[in-house]
């Protein structure tokens, strides 16, 4: 693409670099690359050694506001955008450019180019959650590190698949939930000091799954690659509605649909599930039951579903108040916590790393240090095992028992079967 | 009370005619019957015969979508004919697999591996990425026959075969370059790795490190080799982190 035909040099120069000097093979994956505009640095920018390469994959909506965080740090010299469609590929760049002063910011329609660049150190993926798979095993195999927005996976079988790419060549891959530390800090606090002894329940109010969409046909718009967008997801025809990139999941955004999105359960739920299994301390546990409690019979009140851990912790999604015990610590309107009030011994409450006030800080951090970030992919995949086994529940209609072991439901041919789903050609993971 | 069958009369024949932006509040009704055939063997076979008939002639591209979903969740070798028609359809065709890779029996398999040797090579990707999703053993010999092929087929194959991670599935991506261009060697490459990680997740260490140092020895020193290297001494490493962890 003629577009980023101007950054071929630079590529060039680097690759030149380790063949050159040796370079050891650690230093080709960890060291930023090198810069001619302020190589040196200044009073405010450090120099190009110290600066990590960035470009944004999805820089609309969410994806803007990842990017505005990037661009704003003096230690990242941000080179490339790509996006789908043609306004927000532009706006990207436009600010990329006002930032800096130039031309130079590259902008690509299909994620695979922007991938291919060598100089690149580092990207972050902002895209509907259909993409996030595919993208991050790319992006690992090429050799990136990666700012991954939640919620990470769409399916269960793909969370696995993408922390074993990230382990396999040595990737700092983040997830994007900025608000797990940043919200929830009145929640976390008082149970890593102890105080309210072992967290027994909680409860979760966030929407439910996301539904089928059955918006009509619409013409695609010039601006939008409709089949790049679709990408591994069935090919259904354009239809603003279906892809819009605001936030809400009652119709007309892809937040809503299946095909794209695991609905406000792992969307909003990323959040919330994020939020109290942190503070739960459950970051390393899967749920084991998953258990479907039927609307009431006179259809006043709705199903819910609620997930048990192995240390006994459980989660209740959406349980009717009646039913809710006293909490001991709440969140808003949105979680509702008890603890068994026995003594606890305190425990330090991970912080970012570096010094970092920020989840995007943090990544940035891990990235020059090669440490596993806040929001490692390992335990972001723990945290939407819970939501998504809810919302297979809530689409089976029945309780289910989960084998972290073996990534199956037990007894269950029928639940195995959305463990996955096929791909549309050419995408694979 | 058993499901009175009557009911998804009327849905199923509005289902015929069903195109993305009709009122398809009726949809519910076979949606509910799909999660009711749970344990109920008559309502699921009646259900599938009457979702493989809208994968006939004279339906919608929506409504043959909407049949998939459903047979994906209750498909049985029953539906397996029908589905296997469209995978050679470019229409229709991931909808077909996005049924087949989810239904157990073995003639769906089949189905996937015989279209792998008949649809067009731009579907023939997806027969591959649903056969290495599967798992499926048995398609080791088409996929490693695709290896020495085109280049996006190949890197395909190599991916699957890395998730199928049988022993004569190893044997074929050994054969294969792991420096090969057009983005073969890095699946070839990934794929080998990915068995390596197989075959230490399953506590055979000596087979996982012969195979990271098969592939050290491979690129060692080639250009643009490190990043592979490094990710093979990594693979190392964690043979000997387990070998400390069982000792």
């Amino acid at each position: 693409m003629a577009e980023h035909r101007q950054h071929e040099s630079r590529g060039k120069t680097r690759r030149h670099f380790f063949k050159t000097t040796g370079a050891t093979a650690a230093a080709a994956y960890a060291a930023p690359y090198i810069l001619t505009s302020k190589a040196l640095g200044d009073a405010t920018t450090p120099p190009a050694s110290d600066r990590i390469v960035m470009g944004g994959i999805g820089v609309g909506n969410q994806g803007k506001s990842d990017q505005g965080a990037f661009l704003g740090r003096p230690d990242v010299q941000y080179v490339a955008v790509c996006d789908v469609r043609k306004k927000w590929r532009d706006e990207g760049k436009e600010r990329v450019d006002a930032k800096y002063g130039t031309k130079d910011c590259a902008a690509y329609v299909d994620f695979r180019e922007l991938l291919a660049r060598d100089d690149i150190d580092a990207v972050h993926i902002a895209t509907p959650d259909h993409w996030h798979s595919v993208m991050t095993i790319a992006a690992c195999q090429a050799g990136k590190d990666i700012y991954l927005q939640k919620p990470e996976t769409l399916t269960l079988r793909e969370g696995p698949l993408m922390i074993a790419a990230a382990r396999r060549y040595g990737r700092v891959v983040s997830g994007g939930s900025q608000r797990v530390l940043g919200d929830y800090r009145s929640i976390v606090d008082p149970i890593w000091a102890g105080e309210i002894g072992h967290v027994t329940s909680i409860d979760i109010s966030v929407g439910g799954p996301s539904m089928l969409c059955t918006l009509p046909a619409q013409p695609a718009p010039p601006d939008i690659d409709w089949d790049l967008w679709l990408g591994p997801a069935p090919w259904e025809p354009y239809n603003s509605g279906r892809c819009d990139g605001n936030f809400g999941t009652g119709g007309n955004s892809w937040r809503s649909y299946y095909d794209y999105s695991g609905g406000s359960l792992t969307d909003w739920g990323a959040h919330h599930f994020g939020g109290t299994i942190f503070a739960a301390d459950l970051l390393d546990l899967q749920p084991t039951k998953v258990t479907f409690h039927p609307a009431s019979a006179d259809g006043k009140e709705a199903a819910y579903v609620s997930v048990a851990y192995p240390n006994g912790t459980e989660i209740f999604h959406n349980r009717p108040a009646r039913l809710r015990p006293e909490p001991t610590l709440t969140f808003k309107d949105a979680l509702r916590i008890v603890g068994d009030g026995k003594s606890r011994p305190a425990k330090p409450v991970p912080e970012y790393h570096g010094g970092e006030t920020s989840i995007y800080g943090d990544f940035i951090a891990c990235v020059k240090t090669r440490q596993r970030p806040f929001r490692d992919l390992e335990p972001a995949v723990n945290t939407m095992t819970a939501p998504h086994l809810i919302g297979i529940a809530y689409r089976l209609g029945r309780s289910l028992e989960w084998d972290r072991a073996t990534q199956r439901f037990v007894a269950d041919e029928q639940a195995n079967r959305f463990l996955d789903r096929a791909r549309r050609e050419p995408w694979i993971i | 009370m058993p499901f009175d069958l009557a009911t998804l009369d009327a849905p199923f024949a509005a289902l015929k005619g069903y195109d993305w932006g009709a009122d398809a509040a009726w949809l519910k009704t076979i949606d509910d019957a799909v999660v009711a055939a749970h344990g109920d063997a008559a309502l699921g076979a009646d259900l599938e015969q009457r979702l493989a008939a809208v994968l006939g002639a004279g339906t919608s591209r929506a409504a043959k979508e909407y049949a998939c979903r459903k047979l994906m969740m209750i498909g049985t070798a029953a539906s397996v004919p029908a589905l296997a028609a469209l995978l050679g359809d470019a229409d229709n065709s991931h909808m077909a697999r996005f049924a087949l890779e989810r239904i157990p029996a073995p003639e769906a398999a089949q189905a996937l591996r015989d279209a792998l040797g008949t649809v067009p090579p731009g579907l023939q990707i997806g027969m591959i990425e649903s056969l290495g999703g599967r798992g499926d053993a048995a398609s080791v010999p088409a996929l490693a026959r695709l290896l020495a092929g085109d280049p996006k087929l190949a890197a395909a194959a190599a991916t699957a075969l890395g998730h199928i991670h049988t022993p004569d599935a190893l044997a074929a991506l050994t054969a294969a370059d792991p420096l090969a261009g057009s983005g073969v060697g890095r699946a070839v490459v990934d794929a080998r790795l990915m068995t390596a990680e197989a075959l230490l997740a399953s506590g055979k260490r000596a087979e996982a490190r012969s195979v990271y140092e098969a592939l050290a020895n491979a690129v060692q020193g080639k250009p643009g080799a490190k990043g592979v290297e490094l990710a093979a001494a990594r693979g190392l490493l964690a043979c000997l982190d387990t070998l400390a962890a069982a000792s």
